[in-house]
């Protein structure tokens, strides 16, 4: 190494290390810039897939359904499932209408109940069925149900079902009016399949909206359409919800990086004797801007490698906090972060630094 | 001496005053920004989730049970008990009935028509109805804004209709044909889309469909789009139970099953209940929302804290040579600690203000670009920024106030410190 750039490099370290808190300063500084940049960017990136699982819970976004009075193809299920991946959920329902005993008319619907479970979270269940004869009764229908020994008789077509009252439902919907069995036991029992599915795609809107394109081309017979509303709402919540993070991510970046600028501007300034006496005792005008923009660089990396983790804890204890959920450290943020600190401390070391070499190193010397 | 020292530094050394004065106007700026728009967002994010539909229903206690799949009304219509039309304006008397956002009665019946029976389904387009004095509009339009109508929308007064789109290719129906009902004729004034079943129905008047039944006055279920607070374990307790106390605080809370019991009351004989699908869900988005934006809120305070506290270090730092001379010429610690907190307090309130305001507008403007809505500021929002800038400043000073005081002046004026 040649002497100029081991004196340079000994000039620098004495500049990092030999002076006091005064680095450490723009040090902690620079890493709250760090810190708040890569946890609010994390979270950004993370929040839509989040509103989109929320959303999902609220059931299906697509219902499949087969034209009036026909039953889906034997298979749709299972085709449905294949195209849609393993994410999805895909729950058929069948419907009939039975009697009771008095000759009160009431829907049934089979379905697969362990699936129904998983796609409306939402309901309230006194006591899920598990067995083939347990039924899950609305609370409406409930009380037109005449149960004793805990089971009661449904009639279709002059063949009677005996079933064991197990679960009540509650939505506050049609759902409420009718008594749920299992799908296998409903086609051995009235010999009708399944006319709708009920579908959950996760994913956000656009990703749906193309699901359905592609669900209509393979049933084309059939009616394949969004649950408008929700659809609608998820759009508008999420893309509300980008633009209020990412201007809070703007402000808060702003704020902290002029912040940070104060600070270097004013610790670059007071160090104009130095600035003096390394000019007075011949040193280049761009070695000494090559000097104050490598100590800025260095404290700059330093805190961007020491914000970033912090960031990433940060962003992950808020989406712990709130959404339950982890999250993992998005290395993506990283060379942004890094380069926005160096450009924040560059910046600030140079605004100074132009103005300093207006003056005279004399008349600074001199206390002028 | 002292106050002539305090107004001496403002006016001699305004650079420094400046920066330390922006740093702590942003601080208090991006506190009071991030603070308001994380206590608004819930309400806002709420009322647009309240754009998609009901979240309460009602309907007569003893209704027949629905016989309903997909589209098919299986039951010929009974003649089972109704509702009141004429109560429907009360709802707006309710406790909460600032929060009923919108509110739809139907009426649905089968007609038997040329083209086979059809479903009707009477309802309010956007009605106007008084309450008091107090006039407002409500209907179909208001609580199902994706409902969409190619052609016009039917005033409430007429015998014009609306057809659902798939009903309308069905049957060869267009915009400004008539339909037969009855022996009636109507006018289809629009072809309704909504993706669910009324694409299969013809959407009419409330009075017409009343006409044609010979119900007056009957309405079968009104749907209620209120905004609510996420229920919690005391939302879901049963009010008949609880102390006298808990249930004024239960009913006097915007819970949608307090809502509900408030329904129940103006119509006697009437079930109302929380529709779980919307009620549940909107109440895990809102939380998770507002939650998060206001964990932003804190740890952006904390970062605004400690880069104010940072560049009120250093401002103080850069003054150890005055620190130095003051000592010398015999001032104590105790002197010179009041005058930098003097000095710190002073910026701490006027930048604290200044970042109140700004805060406020930069709120506002985001209001705006995100919902099309300013945002509710607290006033009480002032003092507390302002206390947070006065403890920020202070405390950024202290450890710097205390280094400069611990030097040696003579080192400090030789410049060897």
């Amino acid at each position: 190494m040649s002497v100029r750039a081991s004196m340079f490099f000994h000039v620098l370290k004495r500049g990092l290390l030999g002076r006091g808190n005064r680095p450490l300063i723009a040090f902690i500084a620079l890493s709250v810039a760090a810190t708040m940049i890569t946890a609010m960017l994390s979270l950004y990136q993370g929040l839509e897939d989040k509103l989109n699982r929320d959303f999902r819970s609220y059931g299906a976004n697509i219902t499949l359904a087969a034209p009036d009075g026909k039953n889906l193809p034997s298979d749709a299920v299972a085709r449905a499932r294949s195209i849609l991946g393993s994410e999805a959920l895909v729950v058929p329902f069948a419907f009939a209408v039975t009697h009771t005993n008095r000759d009160e008319p009431i829907v049934v619907a089979g379905t697969e109940m362990d699936q129904v479970r998983l796609l409306n979270s939402w309901w309230s269940v006194s006591k899920w069925p598990s067995g083939d004869d347990q039924a899950l009764t609305g609370v409406r229908a409930e009380s037109h149900l005449q149960v004793d020994h805990g089971g009661f008789d449904l009639a279709f077509a002059g063949r009677s079902l005996h079933l064991q009252y197990y679960g009540t439902l509650k939505t506050g919907s049609d759902d409420e009016d009718r008594v749920l069995i299992s799908l296998k036991i409903f086609e051995h029992w009235t010999g009708i399949g399944p006319s709708i599915l009920e579908i959950s795609l996760p994913g956000s809107r656009d990703q749906i909206t193309t699901a359905i394109s592609q669900l209509q081309v393979v049933f084309p017979d059939m009616q394949v359409r969004p649950v408008r509303q929700l659809l609608q709402a998820q759009g508008a919540v999420v893309s509300r919800m980008r633009s209020i993070m990412l201007a809070s991510t703007l402000l808060i970046a702003l704020t902290v990086a002029l912040c940070v600028f104060s600070t270097l501007t004013s610790s670059v300034l007071e160090r104009r004797r130095d600035f003096a006496v390394m000019k007075a005792i011949g040193s280049s005008q761009s070695t000494v801007n090559a000097l104050f923009a490598g100590e800025a660089l260095t404290v700059a990396l330093c805190a961007a490698l020491v914000g970033y983790p912090l960031g990433s804890v940060l962003a992950a204890l808020i989406s712990e906090i709130n959404f339950h959920a982890v999250v993992t450290p998005r290395l993506s943020v990283l060379p942004l972060v890094i380069s926005t600190d160096i450009i924040l401390a560059l910046l600030a070391a140079i605004v100074p630094l132009a103005r300093l070499q207006r003056i005279e190193p004399a008349g600074i010397l001199k206390g002028e | 001496m002292f106050l002539r020292l305090l107004y001496q530094s403002f006016r001699r050394q305004q650079r420094r005053k400046l920066l330390a004065g922006i740093a702590v106007t942003l601080g208090v700026a991006v506190a009071t920004a991030m603070i308001a728009v994380g206590v608004d967002v819930g309400d806002k994010i709420n009322r647009e989730l309240r754009r998609y539909g009901a979240n309460l229903v009602v309907y007569p206690a003893d209704a027949a049970l629905s016989v309903r799949i997909g589209d098919q009304e299986l039951k010929p219509a009974s003649g089972g008990t109704h509702l009141k039309e004429s109560s429907l304006s009360n709802i707006r008397g309710i406790f909460w009935g600032h929060n009923i956002l919108a509110f739809a009665p139907f009426l649905e019946t089968q007609l038997p028509t040329r083209s086979g029976t059809i479903r009707v389904i009477g309802t309010y387009f956007d009605k106007q109805l008084r309450f008091g004095t107090e006039e407002f509009s409500t209907g179909v339009e208001k609580m199902y804004p994706w409902w969409k109508v190619q052609g016009s929308w039917p005033t409430d007064g007429s015998s014009d209709l609306l057809i659902g789109s798939q009903l309308a290719s069905r049957i060869g129906k267009q915009v400004g044909d008539s339909i037969d009902l009855l022996g009636s004729s109507a006018r289809i004034r629009g072809i309704l889309t909504t993706g669910g079943a009324e694409d299969n129905a013809i959407v009419a008047p409330l009075a017409l469909v009343q006409q044609l039944l010979h119900a007056p006055d009957a309405v079968d279920k009104i749907y209620v789009s209120a905004l609510t607070k996420p229920e919690d374990a005391f939302a879901r307790r049963d009010p008949e139970r609880m102390t006298a106390a808990d249930r004024d605080r239960w009913y006097c809370s915007p819970y949608a099953n307090s809502i509900a019991l408030q329904l129940r009351e103006i119509f006697p004989g009437a079930r109302a209940q929380q529709i779980r699908q919307a009620a549940q869900n909107e109440g895990t988005i809102l939380s998770h929302i507002s939650g998060m934006m206001l964990l932003i809120a804190v740890a952006s305070l904390i970062a605004a804290a400690l880069a104010v506290s940072a560049a009120m270090a250093t401002t103080i730092l850069e003054r150890r040579q005055e620190v130095g001379l003051m000592k010398s010429l015999g001032a104590t610690a105790s002197t010179i600690a009041s005058l930098f907190v003097c000095e710190a307090t002073l910026l701490a309130l006027g930048a604290g203000i200044l970042g109140f305001l700004l805060g406020d507008a930069i709120a506002q403007r985001i209001g705006q670009a995100v919902f099309h809505s300013g945002v509710a500021i607290t006033p009480v929002l002032l003092p507390m920024v302002i206390f947070l800038a006065l403890l920020v400043t202070i405390a950024g000073s202290a450890a710097a106030i205390r280094r400069a005081l611990k030097l040696d002046p003579v080192l400090v004026l030789r410049g060897d410190a």
